[in-house]
C-alpha cells in the first residue's frame, strides 16, 4: 500500500519536473513567440542584447527559412529579388540555396523566426504581427503604404479566377468585391486595393455562391463574402480554403463558382477557358527575430542570402 | 520510505533486477511525464484564449467559432462507425466462426487488412480525392471523407474484434450449440456480448483516429466551416485548427481549439470505457 | 427459413470481409493509375536516384525524401521503442490497479492528441531545445525522431501490453516457483511468449512513424537534401507530398502522386517482411 504511494508520489514529482522544465521553456520561448503585443513589445526593449549588438558585432551562420516550391508567395519571393534566373534556353531556374528550411505554413514560418534568432523568412504583409520584426528592403518599410507608391516593390496579386456563363449572384459577388466597397474591405485587411469601379449597389438577388483556393486569399476573401451578406442576406457564400491550384481546377471543372489563386495563371489553365482578375495586391515582408539588430538590407544581399552566398549575419551589417 | 528502503536492500543480490525495475520505472514516468507535459502547454496556451462567441453556432470571421466544427467531429465520428464498425464486425466474425483455418480468403484478409493500417493518412488522402472528388465527380464531401476514414479505419476494428473473438472461450460455442441453438444465434446472443470490451477498445482507438485525422480530410471532405450536407464539404475541429494555423491570423483561436479537442478526446476515452463498463455487466 | 438466414448472414459475412480486400485493390488502382505514368515519363532511375528535387525546372529526384523518411523513422524507432517497450511491460506485469487506472487512460489520451498538436508543440517546446543543444536552426533529423519517437509510444505500449497479457499466467508463475525474482521472470518467461505481439506493436509504429505528416512537415526543416548529420534538417516523403501538392500542377502534380506510391510500395515491402519475419519466428 505504501509503496503505491511512493511509486505515485515520484510519478508526480518527476512529472512535476519534466512539467515546468517544458513550462519555462513555454516562457522563455514565450516571451519572443505569443502575439500578445504588449508582453512581445517590451520584452524586445527591455532585452540589453539586442540593444549592445546594435554596434554591428551580431554574427552567427545565419539560417534562410523559405516556402515550398510552387508556392504564390515564394514565387514572387524568388522573382522580386533575382534569386529566379534563366539559362540559355529561357527556362526560370530557382536558385534558393538546397540548406534553406523549407515550410508550407505562415504560421510555422513566423514561429519558426520568432523562436530563432538567426533565422529570416517571408511572409504575406496581411499576416504580419508582433512576433517579429519585419526588414526594410532597400530603405522602403514594407506597409500598404508604400507598396501603393510603388517604394516597396516586393508584391504579388490575388487573382479571382472565373469562367464564361458565371451565374448571376456570382457575378454579382465579383461586382461587389471589384467596387468601392468591396475594395475598402480589401484595404482595411492589410491588403492593396486593384481597380475600383464605383459604389455598389445591392440588386436583391438569391442563391448560392462557392468561391474556393488559395489559403492566402482565403482570409480576406471571407470577410468580403461577409459584408456582402449583410448587404444581400439571401445570398449564401461558401469560402473553400485549400490552394491555388485547387482553386483553378475547380473553377474549370465548375465545382466551384468563382476559384482564389496567389499566383498568375499558368498558359495551361488559362488556355482551358478561364480568366484571372486581380483583386488585391499583397506585399511580401521579409521577417527576422526581435533580438536581430539588423533592421534594413537592399535586395542584394536578401539575395545572397537566399542563394547560400552570405551565410554569416556579421556580412551584411 | 523504511519500506522501499527494505525492497531496494531486497535486490541487494539481484542488481540486474535492479536495472530492469529501473528502466521501467524512468519509462513509465517518460511517457506519463510527456502526457502531462504536452496536455499542460495545450491548456496553459489555449485556456486564456477561449471565449463564449468561440461557441456562438455560426462561422464567421469575427467570432472564429468552432461549433460547426464541433458539430462535425461528432457527426464524421458517428458516419465513419456507422459505415466501419459493422464491416469490420462481420469479417471478423466470418474470419473467426465461419472460416476454415488456412483458407486462401482469410490469409488474404488478414494481408490486406494488415496492409490498410500501414498505409498513411496523406496517401488515404490522395487516394479518396483521385475516387470520390474526381473520379467521381462529386468534389469535397462529407461522405467522402467519412468513407475515407471508414477504410481507413476498418483494420483496426477488424483485428481488435477478431482477437475479442478469439479469446472467448470455445466452451461458450459448444454450450450454445449443444443447447440446440444455431450458429447465428450463437453469435449473437453469446459470442458477441462477450467480445464487447475489446470490440469497444477497437472502436475507441479508430475514434481517436477521426477526431485527430487532418491529412486525409483535408482533400476529400474539404474545409468550409458549416454544418454540412451528407453531399457537401465540412471541416472537422483538427481540420479546423488546421486551417486557423496555416495563415497564423488566428493563431490564439487554434490554441483554444486544441484544448477543446483534448477535452472531446478524453470524453470519448471516457464515454466509451463506461459503455464497456455496462455492456459488459448485462 | 432458418437455414436460409443463415447462408445469407453468412454471404454477408463473408462480403464484408472482402471489404478491406476491394479497398487495398481499388487503392492500388488508383495510386498506380496516376502515379505510375509520371514515373514512366521523368524515368524510374531519375525518379528514385535523383538526388536533385526542383519540381520548377523539371528535375525530379527523391533520393533525399526515400533517406530522409528512413532516417527519421530509423530515429524514431530507436528512441520510442525501448521506452514503449518497458513501458508496456510495467503497465502489464508491475503496476498495481490504483496508479493503472491513472497510467492507462493517461497513455489513451496520448493516443487521441492529434497529430499537428504533437507538430506545434515540437515547434515551440522541443525545437528551441534542441536549438539550444545543438546549434543550428533545431530543426533536424534528431528533432523529428525525438517527435516521432513519442508519437509512436501509445501505439506500440497499446499493442505489446496487449499481448503481454494475453501470455498465460502459468509462463510467470513456473518462473516465480523456480526461485527467479519477478523481473526476471517477466523477462525471461513470459516476454518471450509475447514477442510476436510485441513485434506486430513495432510494426504499427513504423507505420505510423513513416506515415506521419502533419507533425513532421513542422519540425524537420524540409530541406530537399540527403542529411549529412543528425543536426541538418531533412525532408520526409509525406511532407513533401503534403506540401507541395496544394500548387502543384501537370507533371509536378504526378511526381507528387508517384512520390505517394512510392511511400506505399515501400510500407507493402515493410509489412511483407515483417509477416515473413513472423511466419518463420512462428513456425
Amino acid at each position: 500500500m505504501k509503496k503505491t504511494w511512493a511509486v505515485m508520489g515520484t510519478a508526480v514529482a518527476v512529472s512535476a519536473m519534466i512539467f515546468t522544465g517544458c513550462g519555462s521553456s513555454n516562457t522563455t520561448t514565450g516571451t519572443d513567440t505569443t502575439q500578445e503585443s504588449e508582453n512581445t513589445d517590451t520584452a524586445a526593449t527591455d532585452t540589453p542584447a539586442a540593444e549592445d549588438s546594435k554596434g554591428g558585432d551580431f554574427s552567427g551562420l545565419i539560417s534562410p527559412i523559405s516556402r515550398e516550391e510552387g508556392s504564390g508567395t515564394r514565387g514572387a519571393f524568388i522573382e522580386l529579388f533575382g534569386i529566379e534566373t534563366k539559362d540559355t534556353d529561357g527556362n526560370k531556374i530557382d536558385n534558393t540555396t538546397d540548406t534553406a528550411e523549407i515550410t508550407n505554413s505562415t504560421s510555422v514560418m513566423m514561429t519558426t523566426v520568432a523562436g530563432n534568432e538567426y533565422a529570416i523568412g517571408y511572409v504575406s504583409l496581411g499576416s504580419l504581427d508582433d512576433s517579429v520584426k519585419a526588414l526594410k528592403i532597400d530603405g522602403a518599410e514594407a506597409s500598404v503604404d508604400t507598396v501603393k507608391d510603388g517604394s516597396y516593390k516586393i508584391s504579388r496579386p490575388f487573382n479571382i479566377v472565373t469562367k464564361d456563363g458565371l451565374s448571376e449572384v456570382a457575378a454579382d459577388f465579383v461586382k461587389y468585391i471589384m467596387s468601392k466597397d468591396g475594395q475598402k474591405v480589401v484595404e482595411d485587411n492589410g491588403y492593396i486595393s486593384q481597380g475600383n469601379e464605383g459604389a455598389y449597389e445591392a440588386a436583391g438577388l438569391s442563391g448560392k455562391v462557392t468561391v474556393a483556393g488559395s489559403s492566402s486569399v482565403t482570409p480576406v476573401m471571407e470577410k468580403l463574402a461577409e459584408s456582402y451578406k449583410k448587404l444581400n442576406a439571401d445570398v449564401e457564400i461558401e469560402v473553400q480554403q485549400n490552394d491555388s491550384t485547387t482553386g483553378v481546377t475547380s473553377a474549370i471543372d465548375g465545382i466551384c463558382d468563382i476559384g482564389m489563386a496567389s499566383r498568375e495563371l499558368k498558359d495551361t489553365e488559362t488556355s482551358q477557358g478561364v480568366t484571372a482578375t486581380p483583386i488585391a495586391l499583397d506585399g511580401i515582408a521579409v521577417i527576422v527575430n526581435k533580438q536581430n539588430p539588423v533592421d534594413e538590407l537592399t535586395s542584394d544581399q536578401v539575395m545572397s542570402i537566399f542563394t547560400g552566398e552570405t551565410q554569416d549575419w556579421a556580412d551584411v551589417q | 520510505m523504511e519500506k522501499i528502503k527494505g525492497q531496494l536492500e531486497s535486490y541487494k543480490e539481484q542488481p540486474f533486477s535492479l536495472v530492469l525495475r529501473f528502466l521501467m520505472w524512468i519509462a513509465t514516468f517518460l511517457t506519463v511525464g510527456i502526457t502531462v507535459c504536452i496536455v499542460g502547454y495545450i491548456l496553459i496556451r489555449g485556456i486564456p484564449n477561449l471565449s463564449p462567441e468561440m461557441f456562438a453556432w455560426e462561422y464567421n470571421t469575427e467570432n472564429v467559432s468552432m461549433m460547426p466544427a464541433i458539430i462535425n467531429t461528432v457527426l464524421m465520428v458517428l458516419l465513419v462507425l456507422l459505415i466501419a464498425v459493422p464491416v469490420g464486425i462481420g469479417a471478423a466474425i466470418y474470419l473467426v466462426e465461419y472460416a476454415k483455418r488456412g483458407s486462401k480468403l482469410v490469409k488474404l484478409v488478414r494481408i490486406t487488412a494488415e496492409t490498410l493500417s500501414g498505409i498513411p493518412s496523406i496517401v488515404y488522402g490522395l487516394f479518396g480525392y483521385l475516387l470520390f472528388a474526381t473520379t467521381f465527380r462529386w468534389g469535397y464531401t462529407f461522405l467522402g471523407g467519412a468513407l475515407t476514414l471508414a477504410i481507413m479505419i476498418l483494420p483496426l476494428i477488424l483485428r481488435t474484434t477478431e482477437e475479442a473473438l478469439k479469446a472467448v472461450p470455445d466452451s461458450f460455442r459448444e454450450g450454445s450449440f449443444g443447447l440446440g441453438a444455431g450458429s447465428l444465434r450463437t453469435i449473437f446472443r453469446i459470442i458477441l456480448p462477450s467480445a464487447v470490451p475489446g470490440i469497444v477498445s477497437g472502436v475507441i482507438l479508430g475514434i481517436g483516429r477521426v477526431v485527430g485525422e487532418t491529412a486525409a480530410l483535408m482533400y476529400t471532405a474539404g474545409t468550409i466551416a458549416k454544418v454540412p450536407g451528407l453531399m457537401s464539404s465540412g471541416r472537422t475541429l483538427a481540420v479546423h485548427m488546421y486551417a486557423l494555423l496555416s495563415e497564423g491570423l488566428y493563431m490564439k483561436q487554434a490554441y483554444a481549439t486544441a484544448v477543446v479537442l483534448l477535452v472531446v478526446v478524453l470524453l470519448i476515452n471516457a464515454g466509451s470505457g463506461w459503455i464497456a463498463k455496462k455492456l459488459t455487466k448485462r | 427459413m432458418k437455414e436460409a438466414r443463415e447462408f445469407i448472414m453468412k454471404c454477408v459475412f463473408i462480403l464484408t470481409a472482402c471489404v478491406s480486400i476491394a479497398a487495398v485493390v481499388l487503392i492500388c488502382i488508383f495510386m498506380f493509375a496516376n502515379g505510375i505514368p509520371a514515373i514512366a515519363k521523368i524515368g524510374p532511375l531519375n525518379f528514385l536516384l535523383g538526388e536533385k528535387w526542383k519540381p520548377m525546372n523539371n528535375i525530379f529526384g527523391i533520393l533525399p525524401m526515400i533517406v530522409g523518411s528512413i532516417y527519421v523513422t530509423a530515429g524514431a524507432i530507436i528512441i520510442g521503442v525501448p521506452i514503449a517497450f518497458f513501458a508496456s511491460v510495467y503497465l502489464a506485469k508491475f503496476c498495481n490497479e490504483k496508479l493503472y487506472k491513472i497510467l492507462k487512460p493517461a497513455v489513451e489520451l496520448m493516443a487521441g492528441i492529434p497529430s499537428i498538436v504533437y507538430g506545434f508543440f515540437g515547434l515551440v517546446v522541443i525545437v528551441p531545445i534542441m536549438q539550444k543543444l545543438m546549434g543550428g536552426s533545431g530543426k533536424s533529423v534528431l528533432t523529428a525522431s525525438i517527435l516521432l519517437g513519442i508519437m509512436i509510444l501509445p501505439t506500440v505500449i497499446g499493442v505489446a501490453e496487449s499481448s503481454i497479457r494475453a501470455v498465460p499466467d502459468s509462463y510467470y508463475e513456473g518462473a516465480l516457483a523456480l526461485g527467479a525474482t519477478r523481473e526476471r521472470s517477466v523477462f525471461f518467461a513470459v516476454l518471450p511468449g509475447a514477442k510476436s505481439g510485441i513485434l506486430a506493436g513495432v510494426i504499427l509504429g513504423i507505420g505510423r512513424a513513416i506515415g506521419e505528416t502533419m507533425a513532421v512537415i513542422m519540425v524537420a526543416g524540409n530541406q530537399p537534401v540527403i542529411p549529412g548529420n543528425l543536426a541538418m534538417g531533412v525532408r520526409t516523403l509525406t511532407s513533401n507530398i503534403v506540401m507541395e501538392m496544394g500548387y502543384a500542377t501537370d507533371l509536378h502534380r504526378e511526381a507528387l502522386i508517384a512520390t505517394a506510391v512510392v511511400l506505399f510500395v515501400l510500407i507493402l515491402i515493410i509489412n511483407l517482411c515483417c509477416s515473413a519475419l513472423q511466419r518463420r519466428s512462428g513456425q
